[in-house]
């Protein structure tokens, strides 16, 4: 069985919703580590002096930075969402595939509407 | 370790065109993966039109047909043709199932037929299934009652036997696990929805008296939780069955017991 050849197998196959909502939820993880990480980095270079801040705070209202950083909301949104239908998943309940289809969905989709509002709050009312 | 390319001598090549020769209007090409272990060549996706006026509805009718009046050098495996023994699972449009379950209308477009993912080819659409069976045997797929004799009768409550709905109608096609690419990546630690499936079903039983300690066996960062609810399983399961499910039961008796 040594030369026998693999069956393919990400390569043919189809994605599904709740599939494409487990892979997403690692990658955002990650993503947002980082950005803890990050953040921490930040805050850390306020004792080191105003300049340093005001260098990062001068990217971040960048174009590139405003890009970046409703990236990293979006992220962090859609973590939130996905980590609610996890701990339902991990009660044991919305096994269903009709129901993972509808709560699948509704993570991708209202990850979208959670991105704005967190970013107008963050904007205009902090 | 993730390996998301195939090796070097699995990589698929184009193949041979089967022409149609009947000359009928109603034609679908079916595109179906080729290994012949004795050529040492790679394997190859071979594209056969076929007559669908003259053939039944289920996919497995299609490659009967391929066998029969086409290409006699095919090799697949089936038995019952009524998704009872579990033979014919192959990836029918890039989802796993039953062929002779499936019927060919709900695929669109040219049919792609390849053999479960991530196994050891050994000829066409035949995978090697030993490790998922050997895994199998892992979890001890038997009842274990210590206090009867073997003479007298177990009895079992009508509640207590509707526990094992859902789990016991598991004919191991090994559909669910080679969907689960937790289980291509970690297939030798990870047990994978068929079998967690199965454990779960001896878990479960009233008259087996190992609960405890079958438990403890698949209590195992590798062998148990690297179900991470992708559910590819549920999604693939040609009898209906929810894997994850039992999956999520057997990690919440861990967690509660």
């Amino acid at each position: 069985m040594e030369n026998n050849p693999l069956s393919p197998h990400i390569q043919i196959y189809n994605w599904h919703i709740s599939s494409l909502v487990s892979i997403s939820h690692r990658i955002t993880g990650i993503i947002n580590v980082m950005t803890i990480t990050f953040i921490c980095i930040w805050v850390g270079l306020l004792l080191l002096g105003e300049t340093n801040y005001e260098i990062i705070k001068f990217f971040l209202n960048s174009l590139f930075g405003k890009f970046i950083l409703i990236g990293i909301i979006w992220s962090f949104s859609f973590q939130i969402l996905s980590e609610i239908r996890h701990f339902f998943l991990d009660l044991g309940y919305g096994f269903e595939i009709k129901t993972t289809k509808i709560t699948g969905l509704i993570v991708i989709i209202g990850s979208f509407p959670l991105t704005i509002i967190f970013y107008m709050f963050g904007r205009y009312i902090l | 370790m993730v390996q998301l390319n195939l090796p070097q001598n699995s990589k698929v090549n184009k193949g041979k065109y089967f022409k149609d020769k009947t000359g009928s209007k109603n034609i679908r090409r079916i595109n179906v993966y080729r290994w012949d272990p004795t050529t040492g060549e790679n394997p190859r996706i071979d594209t056969y039109e076929v007559d669908m006026d003259s053939c039944p509805s289920k996919v497995l009718d299609i490659l009967n047909k391929i066998k029969n009046e086409i290409d006699p050098t095919l090799a697949y495996r089936r038995s019952c043709a009524h998704g009872v023994c579990g033979s014919c699972a192959m990836n029918m449009g890039g989802k796993n199932g039953l062929a002779c379950t499936k019927p060919h209308a709900e695929i669109k477009g040219d049919i792609d037929i390849y053999p479960l993912p991530h196994l050891k080819v050994k000829k066409d659409l035949i995978g090697d299934l030993s490790g998922l069976y050997k895994q199998y045997q892992s979890i001890e797929p038997w009842l274990k009652n210590n206090s009867k004799s073997e003479t007298t009768e177990i009895f079992q409550s009508k509640e207590d036997r509707a526990k094992l709905d859902g789990a016991y109608e598991c004919i191991m096609c090994a559909c669910c696990s080679t969907s689960c690419p937790s289980y291509w990546w970690n297939g030798d630690k990870y047990l994978g929805p068929a079998v967690l499936l199965q454990a779960y079903r001896w878990i479960m039983d009233s008259r087996d008296e190992d609960r405890k300690e079958r438990l403890q066996k698949v209590a195992d960062e590798l062998k148990l939780y690297r179900c991470h609810t992708i559910l590819n399983c549920t999604s693939a399961c040609p009898k209906g069955l929810n894997p994850a499910k039992a999956i999520a039961e057997i990690k919440k008796m861990l967690a509660t017991a």
